[in-house]
């Protein structure tokens, strides 16, 4: 801050000297009877100047954005002086008195225009004109501006039509499969709304609720940020799609315990390292699905083959070869918990919630470009997600599959237990010291010797208990281990 | 195959805000910064700056946000 003040009184030093040089033209300006007195020495200077062309008088004014020049009929009294400054504000009132002058009104001058000739047309700096050429800023930035307005509310619009030719086309077919379709959470009672639900100009949602084996269903229409212009500029460098994200939440009872996943590859490489599941329990590289007949751009993610090839029926290659390039990724998983969380050392001291989930994630054809006719063609997709739901009702793993599948998840939970084991520790250990402290505060507040005696007592048997406890344990492992 | 038990409500939709987008808050940050600059400093592109700042940060937010703080930020 000191330095900002600093570099600001820096600044105004030349400010103030560049108006010195106004001395020349302006005297008895109000404003330049304060600098005359400052600069005093310039004013010996002006007024020889001054007296060497006796015909004109210049005066500018340097706050205001114009510049007029005035001739002023000088009268050898004061009195003129003084009413011509009552007038402008801005005219000299030096010692012409002897010569008289005629008013004529100049063409403007410029502050820079030396005083030797005695008529010169000089160019206005461009801060004093009054033209439009002066604002040439102004007006590059309002045109901006105005730009960016027009296209949030282009691509605004844009969106909310792709949004809404997305819902007719999958209505129907949402509304055979799902009692509650549109619900926001605001309302007491569960209607389907019917609508979409708008969550920011680029997201709208949609919960379908009531069918089998599912709990409920969340889709997500993530299109692209076309009401902003610099997305907009940005996806000109690097292009991008609209995506449609379908997370279908399972009942317990459901859904076996599994998880799977296949997509592009690289989809399947971003989602191996940031998605909690399939970093635990897929191990492996993604690997192609050329044996299932997939095309080679989507690969496979697997706790076991045993699920990929339950997974991989008929039904399902169909789907995953016809729409393979609308297919982003599908994820099936029993413990999903969503994206690897950041946490702080020493604060994750349990392992977080997971939900029997199956996740979908489309783009929409186009790659920008869209259309609302582009939204019928992920019609099928959306059957793809209930045949998917069936099939992860009815998919059991056999008994070899389900013994590998508690293994691997004892083990991630093992895995987890040791890493917060320190942490867990040093939870108990200062727990359990806040619980002596308490205990000590609340002899010491004890106001009855009596009782405080007695407390401290207490306290010390109990002490005596636990020191006991842990030789006979001592003692007990020394023997095991004998 | 429809119409069985009918399940109801939506869970409030991802209130993590760790995966939300920060442009907007980036944004409206900058926005302060520069009209603070411009202000201070008394120069006019920063606080054009500042207002295409305030004006990204509107098309970028979340509609959970306040409209008041909207127009403050404009401001």
């Amino acid at each position: 801050m000191k330095n900002l003040y600093i570099f600001i009184a820096v600044l105004f030093i030349p400010w103030s000297f560049s108006l010195a040089k106004y001395d020349d033209f302006e005297d008895g300006d109000d404003i330049m009877e304060y600098d005359d007195n400052d600069f005093a020495e310039f004013e010996d200077v002006s007024e020889d100047t001054v007296t060497e062309s006796p015909q004109r008088i210049i005066t500018t004014e340097d706050d205001e954005e114009e510049a007029t020049v005035e001739l002023e009929g000088q009268d050898e009294n004061q009195e003129d002086f003084d009413d011509a400054d009552t007038q402008e504000g801005d005219t000299e009132s030096e010692p012409y008195d002897d010569e008289e002058f005629e008013g004529y009104e100049e063409k403007p001058d410029a502050s820079h225009s030396k005083n030797k000739d005695p008529i010169t047309i000089v160019n206005v700096p461009a801060h004093l004109q009054n033209s439009w050429e002066s604002y040439y800023m102004e007006i590059l930035m309002v045109t901006g501006l105005l730009a960016y307005i027009m296209n949030y509310i282009i691509g605004k619009n844009k969106n909310n039509r792709l949004a809404h030719a997305w819902f007719n086309t999958h209505r129907e077919l949402l509304e055979s499969n799902f009692a509650l379709v549109g619900d926001d959470g605001t309302s007491k009672e569960a209607t389907s709304t019917g609508k979409l639900n708008q969550e920011n100009e680029h997201i709208y949602n949609l919960w379908c609720s009531g069918r089998v084996c599912c709990e409920g269903m969340l889709i997500q229409l993530k299109f692209l940020k076309r009401q902003d212009l610099l997305n907009v500029l940005a996806r000109m460098m690097r292009p991008a799609s609209d995506q449609v994200q379908i997370k279908v939440t399972m009942n317990d009872e459901d859904m076996d315990t599994y998880v799977f996943a296949v997509g592009t590859r690289k989809a399947l490489v971003r989602l191996q390292k940031e998605m909690q599941d399939l970093s635990e329990f897929c191990s492996d590289k993604p690997k192609s699905g050329a044996k299932y007949g997939l095309p080679d751009s989507l690969a496979i993610l697997s706790e076991m083959g045993e699920v990929t090839e339950g997974m991989m029926d008929a039904k399902m290659i169909h789907f995953l070869t016809h729409y393979a390039d609308k297919i982003d990724s599908v994820q099936f998983s029993d413990q999903f918990s969503g994206p690897k969380l950041m946490q702080e050392e020493g604060q994750l001291t349990k392992l977080p919630e997971t939900k029997k989930t199956l996740l979908f994630t489309f783009n929409v054809p186009g790659s920008g470009n869209t259309s609302p006719k582009d939204m019928e063609s992920l019609l099928p997709l959306m059957s793809m997600v209930i045949y998917s739901i069936d099939k992860a009702k009815k998919f059991r793993l056999n008994r070899e599959g389900k013994q590998k599948a508690d293994k691997n998840r004892a083990r991630v939970e093992e895995n987890f237990l040791k890493l917060t084991h320190v942490q867990r520790q040093e939870a108990a250990q200062s727990r359990r010291e806040e619980k002596k402290r308490a205990e000590k505060e609340r002899i010491m507040n004890e106001e009855d010797p009596e009782k405080q005696r007695r407390l401290e007592e207490a306290a010390l048997r109990r002490e005596q208990k636990k020191l006991e406890k842990k030789q006979m344990k001592m003692k007990q492992i020394k023997v095991k281990a004998m | 195959s429809p119409l069985p038990p009918a399940r109801y409500k939506p869970p409030a939709t991802e209130t993590n805000p760790a995966l939300e987008d920060p442009t907007p808050d980036y944004m409206n940050l900058l926005g302060m910064v520069f009209s603070m600059c411009g202000l201070m400093l008394k120069l006019k592109w920063c606080a054009w700056i500042a207002v295409y700042c305030s004006f990204i940060s509107f098309a970028n937010s979340r509609s959970s946000e306040d409209t008041k703080q909207m127009m403050s930020s404009f401001m």
